[in-house]
């Protein structure tokens, strides 16, 4: 089949998710996210990092266990991907990876050192368009569970049935290179 | 006479117009791009855009999430005799479209340091993010139109103004301007883009022909060095979120203006984001007659 007529095959995933179920995506696989997605960017992102490294982490990385994280805000407007590679977004993606995070989910290509550092503890980053209005009829719930100062930056916690994406980078592997 | 209420109330339509919906020649080009497009990923991201508008406009939810910062282009018919307060009725209409859309509520806090260092944290309520200072244009007539665009912050980390040696060429200078964007549009993430392109005498005059270019752009009437532009960027197959393919810009929009004896021509680019320009033009007549275009 050429690629201009096949058909992608999509793949459903429902969080928390598994290490089996992360070693089995492959670098352009497109999916849908059901269940819990926590929210965060620029502001919150560092803040959760310094958590997670701290001594007592233990709670912080159960709830980050198996967990996927949006780079986005989260306002009346919707949700939306910002750019991933940003200092304080792509920074937290190796001690958040190791926290337990498994699907880092933004828009923009990746440096070689995340890439490794996605590789080395089983998570995968997947990327997808602003298309907030296709979100907005995907979210279920949403509230805020830490940093609550950051306005629309703040930590959240939202329930969504469906998010579209594509696994961009997955077991060292990048569809931007 | 127009009444202040119907430029307010023209406005705020205008404004979550422009947040919600693509214009007929975004949607023409789209759909070509999808019938194009030879890469499967960057097909799905272009018919996953195209599904977004549909949805924004049937719902009225905005196109992105990052709702923009409001700039404003007015044009006023010399024939004109303006209200009292016309500038305050455009500012309020554009407070009352940011509450209504709703538009995201990223006004920063804060005295002058503390907005920088963003350590007060963020207002919440839309109306706070202030349009920019509004460019005036005066044209024949008896009629005031007031166009919105809506400027997102991903094309404003990659867009340029500088200057370039012209060599008594346009070449030179467009293939400057295009040489900026080669890299800049593959790194915006949201592709496809538009380029936004304003040449002038000064670096403000640059950026508002830029606007110009952007308030008046047609995807379907593309002039030959826009085109050029276009197909020397599509060349390098960044596609739609950068995911590879033929459609890393959708088009291009040029605007030239009046320019100085010199060796050399301001430039200002914007790759505009796959949503972009999101624009909306309101018109009122003195019997208030209003329309949406």
């Amino acid at each position: 089949m050429s690629e201009k007529t096949e058909q992608a095959r999509v793949i459903r995933l429902e969080t928390p998710l598994s290490d089996d179920v992360i070693r089995k995506l492959s670098v352009g696989d497109f999916i849908e996210i059901s269940g819990t997605v926590f929210c965060g960017r620029d502001a919150v992102l560092p803040k959760l990092e310094k958590l997670v490294e701290a001594e007592d982490h233990e709670a912080i990385c159960s709830m980050l266990n198996g967990s996927v994280i949006f780079h986005t805000a989260v306002s009346p407007a919707g949700i939306g991907p910002t750019t991933s590679n940003k200092v304080e977004i792509e920074g937290s993606i190796p001690a958040l990876s190791k926290a337990g995070v498994k699907i880092h989910l933004g828009k923009g290509a990746l440096h070689p050192e995340t890439v490794a550092a996605l590789t080395e503890h089983n998570s995968v980053f997947a990327i997808t368009p602003p298309t907030t209005a296709i979100f907005s009829e995907k979210i279920v719930s949403k509230k805020v569970v830490m940093f609550p100062e950051e306005g629309m930056e703040a930590l959240y916690e939202v329930e969504v049935k469906g998010l579209p994406a594509i696994i961009a980078i997955a077991h060292g592997k990048s569809i931007f290179s | 006479m127009i009444r202040f209420e119907t430029i307010r109330e023209g406005v705020s339509r205008c404004l979550v117009k422009a947040g919600t919906t693509f214009r007929a020649d975004q949607i023409e080009a789209y759909k070509s791009a999808v019938e194009k497009e030879t890469n499967r990923n960057a097909r799905w991201v272009l018919e996953r855009l195209l599904e977004n508008a549909e949805i924004a406009e049937k719902n009225g939810f905005p196109l992105c999430d990052d709702t923009g910062i409001p700039h404003l282009y007015v044009e006023i018919g010399n024939e004109l005799q303006l209200p009292q307060g016309w500038l305050a009725a455009i500012h309020e209409g554009v407070a009352k479209g940011l509450r209504t859309m709703p538009g995201r509520p990223m006004a920063v806090k804060g005295d002058d340091i503390e907005r920088v260092e963003q350590s007060q944290g963020l207002s919440e309520d839309p109306a706070d993010v202030l349009p920019v200072p509004v460019i005036t244009k005066p044209v024949p007539g008896n009629r005031l139109g007031v166009t919105v665009l809506l400027l997102g912050g991903g094309p404003e980390i990659r867009a340029k103004t500088y200057r370039v040696f012209h060599k008594r060429s346009i070449k030179t200078v467009l293939d400057e301007a295009a040489s900026w964007m080669l890299t800049e549009v593959k790194s915006l993430g949201c592709t496809p883009s538009i380029l936004a392109i304003g040449v002038g005498r000064s670096h403000t005059e640059a950026s508002m022909r830029m606007i110009e270019a952007m308030k008046s752009g047609d995807l379907r009437k593309q002039s030959m060095w826009e085109r050029k532009i276009t197909e020397r960027v599509n060349e390098e197959k960044a596609g739609a979120l950068g995911l590879g393919g033929d459609f890393s810009v959708l088009g291009t929009f040029l605007n030239i203006g009046p320019l100085r004896a010199s060796g050399v021509r301001i430039v200002s680019v914007r790759p505009c984001c796959c949503v972009e320009p999101r624009r909306a033009t309101v018109f009122f007549e003195p019997d208030n007659t209003v329309t949406l275009d």
